[in-house]
């Protein structure tokens, strides 16, 4: 059982999304230009899940993308939430009509099996994503604090520091990193999204499960990925599956 | 912190949920989503049919007090009964493993019971009366498969003609419909690949996944038909012991495609998947062969079937029914409900298993549960409930064994005839340190 430091320190979330992003990528853009297929180069699409090297914890060829159905679980919800420079919007608004990627997070959860893997891969998507500029258009990143009290606007924007200042961040993904004012604003999102959050005990002690959520350009979830399915390549895979459903292939 | 840097973790550990959900000491051969109990199981749940004559008759979900030092340990603490007879059989956690979800095979209700508001006193969270609309004409929702944010759920049967023909029905954790995957059948084969002959008969029964390997597997059974008539008047029918199933499926995951179709002949029952991390392969039994099959993928990365192993004297039809793998997956619990025995095999090398101790438990046994520690196994007794021995056979019961590595020792017994309960079938753990709040 984890004890929760009562006072974030910003400079230590930041550091933490630092050390995601030094570590997280073992290939190189030059690596990655080298597995693009000519005729890929031609489409983003085809080639973005096969842009990531097979991790040994994930034994499988990924399904061919479009090659199969993604099933629409539930809307996902909706509710108030803080962005960082402060400023309060609906969550249905910050989808914007793209794809989003979902993940629930507090920023200073260190059990590897927990935020710090969905922070690594969501920054493999991020990184990679450079390499193919137009998917801003239509996919993001989005990550929601379950820890409102130590995950402040500030703490946030801390920990959102090296994504925003990257200097190739116009070419990426838009990465949002979101909290909530309180935990009573945040509930029902953890409530209709499906995320455990387990509160209790003396110590202020906080459990999850690990869960990302694929929501599609109309607001539903698609997908919800658990630990051993936290794969970029299925990830990713699943994105390039809607974007073709939308295409009508 | 680097994704890759799991890569080298044992997939039980992999599999563990963050926070404070580890394992380990827990039943095994449940869904790898779900976190596990840490420490002593405090709670057995026991899915229980009602018994027309006996108490309120009715289905009902029994708590049993494991908690070692209560006073109530061993006994019946709490039982909610759900409204009539439905053929109250299999269930399964969510995989929060906050909600039991259990299915009647003859009414096809599914009924989620609240576990996590207070796990000595569950509660009835929702009914799902819709299964056969929902799914387009499955009937008899049977195992219940923890994925992340849904259920999925086996048919036995369909609403055309009652036979074996079914599907997998997916379920979101709210307890609405998402889909329905139809087992593939020899005029559909759905871009599966028939193994060395295999007819596909769209026949349905367990589930399990190995999720690095990003495949499902499932067995078949036998239809509404039969499993609804008396087993005495369908042995005797020669065209009803012809309506069982023959196959496992092996599916894609993540996209719920079957892939393979593999010839399992005598009712493929129980699936279960080893926790190692080089471990690819599977169990299952046949129930009308009494054999034990090995699902395994090959040098060349292709999943096979094959026999390895008699359970007892096939020719004397024991029925084997639940298995169970230790947590190590050195050995296999295999309970056969016609001679009333529990086997233990030696599954060090699975494609060569061999049995090391059997005991007699009872007159009929159906389900076996470890915990993750192994040393502790327990045993219930209801098959269906047409199924069951008739008259002084037919002994109704939960008990409790201590395992000391060789030899099962009685710790307690409840009869649920007795008690006035029913029929005791499915069980599952539960303990309060999984929930803080």
């Amino acid at each position: 059982m984890r004890k929760i430091p009562m006072a974030v320190s910003v400079t230590c979330a930041a550091a933490l999304l630092s050390g995601v992003m030094a570590l997280a990528g073992t290939w190189h853009p030059a690596d990655l230009l080298a597995r693009l297929t000519p005729a890929a180069m031609r489409s983003p699409l085809a080639p973005f899940s096969a842009v990531f090297p097979t991790d040994p914890a994930f034994q499988f060829t990924p399904p061919e993308p479009g090659s199969y159905a993604l099933n629409r679980f539930k809307p996902a919800p909706n509710g108030a939430v803080l962005t960082t420079d402060g400023s309060s919007f609906q969550l249905h608004d910050l989808f914007d009509g793209k794809i989003t990627l979902v993940s629930f997070v507090y920023l200073t959860c260190g059990d590897v099996n927990g935020c710090p893997l969905a922070f690594s891969t969501l920054y493999d998507i991020h990184d990679a994503s450079a390499q193919l500029p137009g998917l801003r258009d239509d996919v993001q990143l989005m990550t929601i604090s379950f820890d409102p009290e130590r995950d402040t606007i500030e703490a946030i924007a801390a920990f959102s520091h090296p994504v925003t200042s990257d200097p190739a961040s116009a070419l990426k993904l838009d990465w949002q990193v979101l909290t909530t004012a309180d935990t009573a604003s945040l509930q029902p999102l953890l409530d209709g999204f499906g995320q455990v959050v387990d509160r209790g005990g003396a110590d202020d002690q906080i459990s999850h499960l690990l869960r990302m959520y694929l929501v599609d350009r109309s607001g539903m979830i698609r997908n919800v990925y658990g630990l051993g399915l936290i794969d970029p390549r299925l990830l990713m895979g699943d994105v390039e599956t809607l974007l073709l459903e939308e295409q009508g292939a | 912190m680097n994704r890759r840097e799991f890569g080298g973790l044992t997939a039980a550990t992999a599999l563990a949920m963050a926070g404070p959900f580890r394992a380990f000491a827990d039943e095994t051969c449940q869904s790898p989503y779900m976190p596990k109990i840490t420490g002593q199981e405090e709670f057995v749940y026991v899915w229980t049919l009602g018994v027309e004559g006996m108490g309120d008759e009715q289905d009902k979900m029994v708590t049993v007090d494991l908690r070692p030092g209560s006073p109530t340990r061993g006994e019946v603490i709490h039982s909610l009964s759900v409204g009539g007879r439905n053929e109250a059989h299999h269930g399964g956690f969510s995989a929060d493993r906050r909600y039991f979800w259990t299915g009647g095979l003859d009414t096809n209700r599914i009924f989620i019971f609240d576990i996590h508001s207070d796990p000595a006193a569950p509660k009835l969270h929702k009914v799902i009366e819709t299964f056969v609309t929902d799914s387009g004409g499955v009937v008899g929702p049977h195992t219940f498969f923890a994925l992340p944010g849904s259920m999925m759920i086996t048919g036995l049967s369909n609403q055309d003609d009652h036979g074996g023909r079914t599907a997998l029905v997916e379920y979101n954790d709210d307890g609405d419909y998402v889909a329905t995957y139809w087992m593939p059948t020899a005029d559909d084969m759905q871009g599966a690949v028939a193994v060395d002959g295999a007819v596909a008969d769209g026949y349905g029964y367990d589930i399990r996944a190995l999720i690095r390997k990003n495949i499902m597997l499932t067995s078949s059974f036998t239809g509404w038909s039969n499993y609804m008539m008396d087993f005495g008047q369908m042995l005797q029918d020669a065209e009803a012991m012809k309506r069982f199933g023959n196959s496992m499926v092996l599916w894609d995951l993540h996209t719920r495609q079957p892939r393979k179709v593999f010839n399992v002949p005598g009712a493929p029952l129980e699936v279960r998947f080893p926790w190692g991390p080089n471990a690819n392969y599977a169990f299952s039994t046949t129930a009308l062969t009494s054999q034990l099959w090995l699902i395994y993928e090959d040098d060349h990365g292709e999943w096979q079937a094959k026999s390895v192993a008699d359970i007892g004297n096939p020719e004397d039809i024991p029925l084997p029914v639940d298995i169970s793998i230790a947590a190590d997956d050195q050995t296999l619990w295999v309970n056969s409900f016609m001679d009333g025995k529990t086997r233990l095999f030696d599954i060090s090398d699975p494609h060569h298993p061999s049995q090391i101790y059997e005991k007699t438990i009872d007159r009929q046994v159906n389900m076996v549960s470890q915990s993750w520690d192994g040393k502790r196994v327990y045993f219930s007794s209801s098959l269906l409930a047409n199924w069951d021995k008739k008259g002084d056979d037919d002994v109704q019961y939960l008990r409790a064994y201590n395992w000391d590595g060789k030899e099962l020792v009685e710790d307690f017994n409840i009869d649920f005839y007795a008690a006035g309960l029913g029929r005791a079938h499915i069980m599952r753990f539960g303990s309060s340190a999984l929930y803080s709040a």
